[in-house]
C-alpha cells in the first residue's frame, strides 16, 4: 500500500473514530433495539420461519441493514463534505493515482460498517443464539455488500449538490428496499404478486446471501444471491472508478 | 538557471472551456524559469485561478500541455514538486492543525517520522505550535491562512503556488507572510503568486504577467511594465493594460 493511500485511508478511519458516538454507537443501539423489540417481544407470538426462531431469523437482516446503511452514509457524507468544503483538492492535487483516491475514500465506510457489524453481532449474541453455519458464504456476502454500498456512497457523494441528495438516496431507496428485502419476514409467505416483486429488489438478494451465511437457509439459491449482489457491486465500483479516472463531476 | 535545466513551469496552448461554454483560458503560453518569483495579475474572472487549478490537476484541461520541471503535470513526479495554497480556505474540518500537516505529508508520500519533524518545524515557523491540537474551524482567519501556507510547504515543494495568500489578512500578518515568502524564494523556491494587491506584486515579484479574458496581455518586471506602458506606477500600468484589452 502506498503512503498516500495509507494516509487517506487513515484519515477516513480517523473521521469515523472521532465521531464514534454517531458513526458506530448509534447504529448499533438502534439496530439492537429492533432485535429486542421485534425479536424478543414479538418473537414468542410468531412461529418459526424456515425452522429458525423469529428472534434469530431477523438478526442477519438487521446486521446487513445496519452495515450497508453505514457504508453508504459514511462515504456519501465524507465525499460530499470534502467536495463542499473543497479540502478534496488537497487530495486530488497529491501524487496519488485515481484508483488510490477512490479506494482510500471508500475504506472509511467499510471499516465503519465492520465495526457496526461486529458490535451488533456481539450485542445480539448476548440475547439470542445466532449461529454462523456458512462462514465463507458470510464473508463473501459481507464483502460484496460493502463493495457495493461503499462505492455507491462515493458515487452519490460525488454527484450530490446538497446534504438532501445524500439523505434522499438513503431514506427513499436504501431504507425502504431493505425493509422490503425480507429483513423481518420470509418472502415465501407473501401473496402473489408481492413475492415475485420482491425478486426485483436488489437488497433482497443481499439479505438472503447474508442470512444463508448465518443460518444456512435463504429464500433463493445462495449462488444467485451472491451473483446478483456481485453484479451490482461491479456496476458501482466501475462507476466510481470511471468518475475518478476521468475527473467528471469531481473536477470542473 | 543553467540552460539545460527545464523551466519550473511551462504552459503551451493551454485552453480551458468550462461545461457551460465559458472560455477561461485561450491558448495560453507561459514559461516560469526555475527560481523565479512570478506574479500573475488580473481582474476577477481573468483566468488566474483556472490556470493554477489546471497546473495542480484540479480541473479537466480542454487542450494544451503543462510541464512542471520538465514532467507532464499529471504525473506523480510533477505533483510532488508543487505546493498549493488556494485562495479559499479549504482545510479539513475533522483534523486539527498537526493532523492537517501530517496527513498532507502522508498524501505526498512522506515517511511518518519525516512528516512529524517537518510538521513541528512548520508549526514553529508559522507560530501554530500552541494551536497544534485545535481543529481548523476553531482557528482565527489569520491562523487558517498560516496553516494553508504551512500545508502547502509541508512536502518541501520546489514550486510554490500562492493564490491570493494575503486576501483578508491584516497588515501585520501580510508583512510577516511577505518576509517568509521572500526567505523561501531566497532559498531557491520558485514562486507563482496571484494577487489583487498591486503593491504586493511590485514588492515581491521579479516578473509580472497581466492577464485578462484568459489571455496574456503583458509580461515584464515591474519597471519594464512601467516603461512599456509609459506609466508612473504599476496601478497605472494595470489600468492601461486592462482598458486596452
Amino acid at each position: 500500500m502506498s503512503r498516500g493511500l495509507a494516509a487517506l485511508t487513515g484519515r477516513e478511519i480517523l473521521r469515523v473514530l472521532k465521531l464514534w458516538t454517531q458513526t458506530v454507537m448509534a447504529p448499533i443501539v438502534s439496530s439492537f433495539l429492533f432485535i429486542l423489540v421485534f425479536g424478543l417481544s414479538l418473537g414468542g407470538r410468531i412461529k418459526q420461519i424456515d425452522g429458525v426462531d423469529y428472534e434469530v431469523f431477523i438478526v442477519p437482516g438487521l446486521i446487513t441493514m445496519a452495515m450497508v446503511q453505514a457504508a453508504y452514509a459514511n462515504n456519501s457524507a465524507s465525499v460530499f463534505q470534502a467536495k463542499f468544503d473543497r479540502y478534496l483538492n488537497d487530495i486530488l492535487a497529491a501524487p496519488m493515482r485515481a484508483w488510490e483516491v477512490n479506494l482510500g475514500l471508500s475504506l472509511g465506510g467499510v471499516v465503519r460498517a465492520l465495526l457496526i457489524g461486529a458490535g451488533l453481532l456481539i450485542c445480539a449474541l448476548l440475547v439470542v443464539d445466532v449461529p454462523i453455519r456458512e462462514p465463507f458464504v458470510l464473508i463473501a456476502a459481507i464483502s460484496l455488500a460493502l463493495l457495493l454500498f461503499s462505492s455507491l456512497g462515493v458515487v452519490v457523494g460525488i454527484y450530490a449538490e446538497s446534504w438532501d441528495h445524500t439523505a434522499f438516496v438513503n431514506n427513499l431507496a436504501i431504507l425502504p428496499l431493505t425493509f422490503l428485502g425480507g429483513v423481518f419476514y420470509s418472502v415465501d409467505v407473501l401473496p402473489s404478486p408481492w413475492e415475485e416483486l420482491s425478486h426485483v429488489n436488489p437488497i433482497f438478494f443481499l439479505v438472503q446471501a447474508v442470512r444463508y451465511g448465518f443460518l444456512g437457509t435463504s429464500d433463493v439459491p445462495v449462488g444467485i444471491a451472491l451473483a446478483v449482489t456481485g453484479g451490482l457491486a461491479l456496476v458501482c465500483v466501475a462507476w466510481s472508478t470511471w468518475l475518478f479516472s476521468t475527473g467528471r463531476r469531481i473536477k470542473p | 538557471m543553467p540552460a539545460d535545466r527545464p523551466p519550473a513551469l511551462q504552459l503551451r496552448g493551454l485552453t480551458k472551456r468550462y461545461d457551460d461554454g465559458f472560455l477561461a483560458l485561450d491558448g495560453f503560453d507561459l514559461v516560469v524559469p526555475e527560481g523565479e518569483f512570478f506574479g500573475l495579475l488580473g481582474p476577477n474572472g481573468a483566468g488566474k485561478t483556472t490556470l493554477i487549478s489546471a497546473v495542480c490537476n484540479l480541473l479537466r484541461v480542454t487542450s494544451g500541455d503543462i510541464e512542471v520541471f520538465g514532467h507532464p503535470h499529471g504525473t506523480m513526479e510533477a505533483r510532488k514538486l508543487i505546493g498549493l495554497s488556494e485562495q479559499d480556505v479549504n482545510l479539513d474540518r475533522f483534523l486539527d492543525v498537526e493532523e492537517t500537516l501530517l496527513y498532507h505529508g502522508g498524501y505526498y508520500g512522506m515517511p511518518r517520522a519525516r512528516a512529524r519533524a517537518r510538521a513541528k518545524e512548520m508549526m514553529e515557523v508559522f507560530d501554530l505550535s500552541s494551536k497544534a491540537k485545535v481543529r481548523a474551524p476553531k482557528l482565527s482567519g489569520g491562523m487558517r491562512r498560516r496553516l494553508l501556507i504551512a500545508r502547502a510547504l509541508m512536502h518541501e515543494p520546489p514550486l510554490l503556488i500562492l493564490d491570493e495568500p494575503t486576501a483578508g489578512v491584516d497588515f501585520e500578518l501580510r508583512l510577516e507572510l511577505w518576509r517568509y515568502i521572500r526567505r523561501l524564494h531566497g532559498e531557491g523556491t520558485t514562486i507563482l503568486l496571484t494577487t489583487h494587491y498591486l503593491e504586493e506584486a511590485e514588492e515581491l515579484c521579479e516578473d509580472i504577467a497581466l492577464i485578462r479574458g484568459g489571455r496574456l496581455l503583458a509580461r515584464d518586471s515591474a519597471q519594464g511594465l512601467r516603461d512599456a506602458f509609459d506609466a508612473e506606477t504599476l496601478a497605472d500600468v494595470y489600468v492601461k493594460a486592462m482598458a486596452a484589452a
